[in-house]
């Protein structure tokens, strides 16, 4: 993925994997001092870690 | 000229696909400030990101924008203006009216208006322009007459045509009599004494004939009526009331480029569709600007492209853009409910449930913003 996200993509995928982070996932960083799943998710997209993808 | 080339070059290189007025405003910078190649460089390159982050992205809800962004200053000009102003003794519909009138794409506007402008050779040429400004506005045989009579006793009309008048408009004194003879045959002419005679003599035949001689049109192009001639800057431009582009931009001297009207469905008609785009933007801004507010062209130009891109110029509404969705719940969610519900009902159509207005009604989240990216989860490597 070469293309900068979009800011609608953004908060899509981060929304995506803190449900799966909520319900459960294994995070794929280490978790930061805050426990949120969103916090968490923006990390893993900024590290590009996040097994997910965008479908147009 | 070298310049323009080498700079052009450079932002070729960069590969960006900037709008030509950018490209021209760069350039002219660039010649401006002397830059150097370095500093030019340096240049695009914040350009190019100022420009990446004013493009609107996907998924942005523009049309929701643009009609906010239209729709706002319109509320000021209902309070100031609902009326007509005088323009270089002229009337032309403004404000509000003008704008729900060009939103309607109407067929026939209250105030066609055309400003005509001449090639280089002929623009400063006064004594041209006042021939072609009369060859284009209405005269009737009034404004040419000197004395006009009716008399009851020998039972005809007598009118003596004004030498001066006629010079003055620079007409030819042998058109006017070809005229008058073509659309009068009981006519004696004698030098500048014309008179005419009823078909049968009784005195309500005398009296509409002395209103259809008053009433001959001598000279003029369909539609147009009156015609203004100002002086804007160095040359010479004729403003008219009514319109009719195709039979002016026929004549000899008129500059086919500039000269224009503010009839949309005419330039459709006359000039094709892009230029009716063209039209609708120039028109809708112009009038927002009369009133001294600032609406960006790009709202200006979503609603211009919505209403042409068929190929036609359609209104905004019932009987255009919104009565032509694809979609039922969307046409039935505007107007005309249960005309549109029966309707579909009787033909069995289906509702492929890909716009908006559908996906609410239904309750499901809607293809714009957010909503409009999908998720997939992505292979293992």
């Amino acid at each position: 993925m070469v293309k900068k996200l979009t800011r609608f993509e953004r908060a899509r995928i981060i929304g995506a994997r803190a449900l799966q982070l909520s319900m459960g996932a294994k995070p794929l960083v280490n978790v930061p001092e805050s426990f949120d799943p969103i916090d968490i998710a923006t990390l893993e997209l900024k590290k590009g870690l996040i097994p997910l993808d965008i479908r147009k | 000229m070298q310049d323009t080339k080498r700079i052009m070059g450079v932002i070729e290189k960069k590969g960006v696909d900037f709008p030509k007025s950018l490209v021209n405003e760069i350039v002219d910078a660039t010649k401006r400030h002397d830059l150097t190649g370095k500093e030019l460089g340096k240049l695009l390159d914040e350009i190019k990101k100022a420009y990446e982050r004013a493009k609107v992205e996907d998924g942005e809800a523009v049309g929701t924008v643009a009609a906010q962004s239209v729709g706002e200053p319109g509320t000021q000009m209902t309070m100031r203006t609902f009326h007509y102003a005088g323009v270089a003794e002229l009337n032309v519909t403004l404000g509000l009216p003008r704008l729900i009138e060009i939103v309607d794409a109407r067929k026939k506007i209250s105030t066609p208006t055309m400003a005509i402008y001449f090639q280089e050779d002929y623009r400063t040429d006064e004594e041209f322009i006042r021939k072609i400004a009369n060859k284009i506005g209405k005269i009737t045989m009034k404004d040419i007459l000197k004395d006009f009579n009716i008399n009851y006793a020998e039972m005809n009309v007598v009118v003596e045509l004004d030498d001066d008048k006629i010079n003055d408009k620079r007409l030819e004194f042998d058109d006017i009599i070809k005229k008058i003879e073509k659309a009068f045959k009981r006519v004696q002419i004698n030098k500048n004494i014309l008179s005419f005679e009823p078909p049968t003599p009784n005195i309500r035949e005398l009296r509409l004939l002395a209103d259809k001689v008053r009433d001959l049109q001598i000279s003029g192009v369909k539609n147009i009526g009156k015609v203004v001639i100002s002086k804007e800057g160095e040359e010479w431009v004729i403003h008219t009331e009514g319109s009719n582009l195709g039979a002016v931009l026929k004549m000899k001297g008129i500059d086919r480029i500039r000269t224009t009207t503010n009839d949309i469905y005419e330039i459709e008609r006359v000039l094709g569709i892009e230029a009716a785009r063209n039209a609708i933007i120039k028109e809708a801004q112009s009038t927002m600007d009369e009133q001294g507010l600032t609406v960006d062209v790009r709202h200006i130009m979503l609603v211009a492209d919505m209403m042409t891109a068929d190929g036609s110029v359609k209104s905004i509404g019932r009987h255009g853009v919104s009565g032509e969705k694809a979609s039922v719940l969307a046409r039935a969610s505007f107007e005309e409910t249960g005309k549109h519900l029966l309707r579909a009902s009787i033909r069995g159509e289906i509702d492929h449930l890909s716009g908006i207005i559908e996906n609410i009604i239904i309750g499901q989240p809607i293809p714009l913003g957010t909503g409009s990216v999908g998720v997939i989860m992505k292979p293992r490597k």
